[in-house]
């Protein structure tokens, strides 16, 4: 009876702690689009990337899986007399589908020294659009110099400094390729980040298809309102080659006694091609989603003229990137990004960019890998604030975030970070059990063996 | 207080793997070499959970408690350090207040399992310390491939929570039960 029971005692602590181990990590990480908290499946993605360079001209090759092509962004669906909008951003993916993939490449030419060491990390910004404690105005990623206090999304430095800043090199190159808002019209978006996330001088790619005053689209297809289908949209029906975005070649005026039927769709952008300084980069060829994957190639002068808006590249000359893509319908802070890298035009780099002779290059099979991945809610000024990341003093010491994290590391902290409070509550209560646990063994043990000792 | 730290865990974690090795030694001999381990075990267990208690508040006091609370492998690490060190004190309790008795019939097979999962918890606790300060082993994949990504925080839902509770109790109770039969027998 006696054996029985410390046989018992045993198969219970036993259990308890296989129980614990099967258990352990459920409970507290779920999505919460209230929090704007989207956890995605796969943590990380791969990127393949290859570059190359002639006299005057800059390629990158950009390659990685997708499931579907998001070439929509947002729509706007005929339903009972009313255009309805579809596709708003929402936390995590979009439920219909809709929300444009991308693939984004910040530059640099070491103007911004934190960024080759951590790459975007450095421009989330306290208060930014998406996070839990997003500021009440719309937040883009900024750099930190460009606020007068570390955290204060709202303090801003100056014009006159913000200027100096600008003419200094402080910011970073944002080539920013959309599949739906820029991809049609063989652009991407030339762009950086400062003191915001900001569009370059002139006019970008696309503009929204709605007239207040008439309560109407601006403008629709040609060929006529049956062009695109909700249903054809939803059924991802709709390919690469159909008509499916509001360029200038296929666009009209809108009509709205065109006679439309329910279902009726008319992109929610118009696309006409970029003006100035944020026209620089082009897609080379077509970016197309074949098989499973997206693959983008663009290209931009070396030097476009214009290098209070883009890092000026020189042939032998070395450069930090990072880089980003949107896919399965998200947009916002829903992204994978990557740690930084860095760039050498004929010389040795993580990406090494050949130089060749011609017009377009001839790429080979040669990629450099690169991992993305979710990096959650991670700021910069938590990232420096000592009571809240051990590594902090690194930073402050000029550490670079690849020397002690990888990339799948960063994805669980991402998400760590995301239900920190939660965690640490659960985290303290699993310790404290599991010391009960033990102890309560432990007695039982002692109590047992007297037992024996007393027979 | 890190470099102290990292000093000062040599000393447990030697002393609680030795005393894993005396223990199965002792379990699988009665000779010579046997009691000899046995009459070791009290001053490595005991040496054990004072270098190991020392090596913890010394732990506490690397980085402040809101860091290293916040952070994934910190807190594994705490977890499992606390884990370990409560877990060999109760080894150290067991050998000293019962002796040889330990060793008789099943009791010793007990002492076998029981080393073994403390030895398994100092590691994991040396693995995350190492990973902590940047040295890493492939004892995180293992961990990983059953089924414990180390970079996560090591946390149960309350349900079983409520269950480590409900098992605490009935393991004492059920030890209780015992004893007031084996009085009422004797």
């Amino acid at each position: 009876m006696r054996s029985a029971k410390s046989l018992l005692i045993l198969a219970l602590f036993g259990g308890a702690l296989l129980f614990a181990w099967l258990t352990h990590g459920t409970g507290v990480v779920r999505d919460d689009p209230a929090r704007n908290i989207a956890i995605p499946a796969d943590l990380t993605v791969p990127l393949q990337v290859q570059a190359a360079y002639n006299d005057s001209t800059m390629f990158f090759r950009y390659r990685w899986p997708a499931e579907k092509p998001g070439f929509f962004h947002d729509i706007l669906r005929y339903q009972d007399g009313e255009w309805i909008v579809e596709g708003k951003a929402v936390p995590g993916p979009q439920a219909d589908g809709l929300h444009e993939d991308r693939v984004a490449m910040m530059l640099d030419d070491g103007s911004v020294p934190e960024f080759g060491r951590y790459g975007g990390y450095v421009a989330i910004g306290a208060g930014l659009a998406g996070l839990t404690d997003e500021a009440p105005e719309e937040v883009t990623k900024y750099l930190p110099q460009t606020r007068n206090r570390l955290g204060a999304w709202d303090d801003m430095a100056d014009d006159a400094k913000l200027a100096a800043q600008r003419e200094a090199g402080y910011f970073l190159d944002l080539w920013h390729w959309r599949g739906g808002r820029s991809n049609p019209l063989g652009a991407a978006d030339d762009q950086y980040v400062g003191s915001k996330r900001g569009g370059d001088a002139g006019k970008g790619t696309y503009g929204t298809n709605w007239d207040k005053d008439l309560n109407q689209p601006k403008m629709m297809f040609t060929s006529g309102h049956g062009t695109l289908k909700w249903a054809d949209i939803q059924a991802g029906t709709v390919t690469q080659d159909d008509t499916y975005a509001l360029i200038p070649a296929v666009t009209v005026p809108f009509d709205p006694n065109a006679g439309w039927q329910n279902g009726d769709v008319i992109p929610r952008r118009i696309l006409t091609p970029p003006e100035g300084s944020r026209g620089n980069i082009g897609v080379v060829g077509a970016g197309r989603w074949t098989d499973g994957y997206w693959d983008v190639t663009l290209s931009r002068a070396l030097d476009t003229g214009n290098p209070a808006d883009d890092k000026i590249l020189k042939d032998q000359g070395a450069y930090q990137m990072a880089f980003a893509i949107h896919r399965n319908a998200t947009g916002g802070r829903w992204h994978y990004v990557s740690l930084p890298a860095t760039l050498g035009l004929g010389r040795p780099g993580d990406v090494t960019a050949t130089r060749f002779q011609g017009g377009t290059p001839t790429w080979g099979d040669s990629w450099t890998d690169v991992t993305l991945f979710y990096p959650g809610q991670v700021t910069w000024p938590m990232l420096n604030n000592a009571r809240a990341h051990a590594g902090a003093e690194y930073i402050a010491k000029g550490v670079p975030v690849a020397y002690r994290h990888s990339p799948e590391q960063l994805a669980n902290y991402g998400i760590e970070q995301e239900f920190k409070p939660q965690i640490k509550r659960q985290w303290l209560f699993t310790l404290l059990a599991g010391v009960l646990l033990i102890a309560a063994f432990g007695v039982a043990l002692d109590v047992t063996l007297k037992n024996r000792k007393g027979a | 207080m890190a470099a102290y730290h990292v000093v000062m865990v040599h000393f447990p974690i030697a002393l609680w793997l030795v005393a894993g090795l005396a223990i199965f030694i002792r379990a699988v001999s009665d000779g010579a070499v046997g009691q000899t381990f046995d009459r070791a075990l009290p001053t490595l267990l005991v040496a054990g959970v004072v270098f190991g208690a020392l090596a913890w508040v010394l732990g506490l006091n690397v980085w402040p408690w809101s860091t290293l609370s916040s952070t994934p492998m910190g807190r594994n690490h705490m977890l499992l350090a606390s884990w370990s060190l409560a877990y060999f004190a109760l080894l150290t309790v067991l050998r000293l207040r019962h002796g040889t008795v330990i060793w008789q019939g099943l009791n010793r097979l007990v002492m076998v399992g029981l080393a073994g999962v403390g030895v398994i918890f100092v590691g994991i606790t040396g693995t995350l310390g190492g990973h902590l300060v940047g040295n890493y082993t492939e004892v995180g994949q293992v961990l990983r491939l059953l089924g414990w990504e180390i970079y996560s925080t090591f946390y149960v839902p309350n349900l079983t929570i409520g269950v480590i509770v409900v098992v605490s109790v009935v393991m004492v109770v059920l030890a209780l039960l015992g004893r007031n039969a084996a009085q009422k027998a004797g």
